[in-house]
């Protein structure tokens, strides 16, 4: 009952929604028609509006492979033709973070998203929507411009470029190797971004540097503060998450922890940083 | 470009430190503020177990006027109430405004637990700060016209005049005080929650709790504090609203006497008075 109070932590969350795929998976036969509906839109600030296609599904097919059928013959189930379905994606393999959009209401990639797991019998309907917290440039493709900019606030790499060789760097213990190889999984998709509360569209860039962060830049702040060379940029990290958006902007809503494709412990990423914000204030307080 | 470029406002300039103040206020002084109220008002409960005051018509108005009267005799009360209560209560639910309306809650997409205690605490911040204004407005600043039956709060009638402003009137309730006494319910609930949840997301902040499994832990602790003073909260409300008055105004009755038997005259007035 104490964990039922609790709610879900993560890999029980998890859990929960693999078993539910599975099960859909193993109940679903190739050859049926199932319902795509997608939140459509023609350009920057144009209006929105709901368009339903009717797909043959094959053998393993995923969302990619549902809007190329509906690219070949774009008409809607109202016999209506229309284009092709516009959307963004990359590496087809869950690794780059491109083909991230919202489908029955959630955020997640589409190329890991199979047919089979969220519409496994005749006419059910799947919907894809784009990402709300950034600006669509076209259907179900968004500008994630802000999601980089965020990463060069917390300057999230390993400052090495000079005009001479700085030699081999410092030797790393595995435990730290263990933990920062959990956080370089990141691969900027945005899923924590569009399911946190507290990050927003934001049209206007001149705001993006006083508003929330989001999740995927602090963890890669904690990351590179635990790099044996990236440690030369803590303090300028520590303060760009100090700063109005940064880490105490969080509201520990931990939607993104649950919504992270790669299972990246956010949350502690966030309390880590929390409790480094923490010691660098005191030092700057009590010190400086 | 806005004014965060060239000329950061205040909240900017300060954020960090506004934040955790904020935070620290809510626990220190605003939380242990809240524990010790609540273990006060709910001696009109635990009191009736206190033998030593069972000579009394009601021991829990008995032990509760004494619990009041001890705060009243405090030295410096109005500075104490004025610098460690109100200012940062006043201070929180400021900012907390501020931070929660930076906020978009989407608990419809994403239904899970902490999602949700999210949204609650934003909520409950809203409404406690119009619980608490409500409350000090009525029963501290003696605003009359917005107690129901319309009797001031007294010092030396603290637990019959209490129950007047939940209940409405001696006969019992009336519709107006069913509805302050759920007001309280709600109120007081949701604060409870408030503290409860915002004790817990603080050790995230100021990063105590960080593997998962230790904010799972510190959630069961804060559980357990939260069940507790829920628990108190719900006593207090339970035990004023169905006081019974006329047996709590004796109560407060005997023990002014007593007090005022031992008191030594020291006003002007009194001096005059035992010159006679």
């Amino acid at each position: 009952m104490l964990s039922a109070l609790l709610g879900n932590s993560t890999p029980d969350h998890h859990a929960k929604e693999l078993a539910l795929r599975e099960a859909n998976r193993r109940h679903a036969k190739p050859g049926r028609g199932v319902l795509v509906k997608v939140l459509r839109c023609d350009g920057p600030g144009k209006a929105t509006r709901w368009e339903t296609f009717k797909v043959t599904t094959e053998k393993g097919m995923n969302v990619i492979s549902a809007l190329q059928q509906i690219g070949g013959n774009p008409v809607t189930t109202d016999g209506k033709a229309t284009t092709p379905v516009v959307w963004d994606s990359g590496c087809l393999e869950e690794v780059c973070g491109a083909c991230t959009m919202v489908i029955n209401g959630k955020v997640r990639q589409s190329c890991s998203c199979l047919l089979d797991d969220y519409a496994p019998s005749e006419g059910d309907t799947i919907t894809l929507e784009p990402m709300s917290k950034f600006p669509v440039i076209r259907d179900l493709w968004v500008d994630r411009s802000r999601l980089f900019h965020n990463i060069k606030r917390v300057k999230a790499w390993v400052p090495i470029d000079g005009t001479y060789n700085l030699g081999p760097g410092p030797r790393e213990h595995p435990n730290a190797q263990e933990t920062r190889y959990k956080l370089s999984e990141c691969m900027s998709c945005g899923c924590c971004l569009e399911a946190c509360p507290q990050f927003n569209l934001e049209a206007d860039a001149s705001k993006w540097d006083s508003s929330f962060i989001g999740a995927h830049a602090i963890s890669q702040a904690r990351l590179f503060n635990m790099h044996g060379t990236g440690k030369e940029l803590a303090m300028e990290r520590l303060e760009a998450l100090m700063g109005p958006g940064g880490v105490s902007d969080c509201g520990n809503a931990q939607n993104c922890v649950k919504v992270c494709p790669k299972h990246i412990p956010l949350t502690e990423s966030i309390a880590a940083m929390g409790r480094a914000v923490t010691l660098a204030g005191l030092t700057k307080f009590f010190r400086s | 470009m806005t004014q965060t470029d060239a000329h950061p406002g205040f909240l900017e300039k300060h954020h960090f430190i506004l934040r955790r103040l904020h935070s620290l206020t809510g626990i220190m002084p605003i939380g242990l503020f809240l524990i010790s109220h609540l273990l006060t008002n709910a001696s009109i409960v635990w009191g009736r177990f206190d033998s030593r005051e069972a000579a009394y018509a009601h021991a829990g108005a008995a032990v509760y006027q004494k619990e009041v009267n001890f705060i009243h005799n405090l030295p410096f009360l109005l500075l104490i109430e004025v610098f460690g209560l109100w200012l940062p209560i006043l201070f929180h639910s400021a900012l907390g405004v501020v931070y929660a309306m930076s906020g978009k809650t989407n608990n419809s997409r994403y239904a899970y637990q902490d999602n949700w205690r999210y949204t609650l605490q934003r909520i409950s911040g809203y409404v406690g700060v119009l619980f608490i204004f409500y409350h000090l407005a009525t029963l501290r600043w003696g605003w009359t016209f917005l107690i129901p039956g319309g009797t001031k709060w007294s010092a030396e009638f603290a637990g019959s005049t209490m129950a007047l402003a939940l209940q409405g009137s001696k006969e019992g309730f009336t519709f107006f005080g069913l509805l302050v006494s759920l007001f309280y319910l709600v109120g007081v609930s949701l604060l409870v929650f408030h503290f409860a949840n915002g004790l817990w997301t603080s050790a995230i902040t100021w990063g105590l709790t960080i593997s998962e499994k230790a904010q799972k832990r510190w959630g069961v602790a804060c559980l357990g504090v939260g069940a507790s003073l829920m628990a108190m909260a719900w006593a207090s409300i339970l035990g004023f609203a169905l006081l019974d008055h006329a047996k709590a105004e004796e109560t407060e009755r005997a023990l002014l006497g007593q007090s005022q038997a031992e008191v030594q005259p020291h006003t002007p007035s009194d001096l005059a008075q035992s010159a006679k």
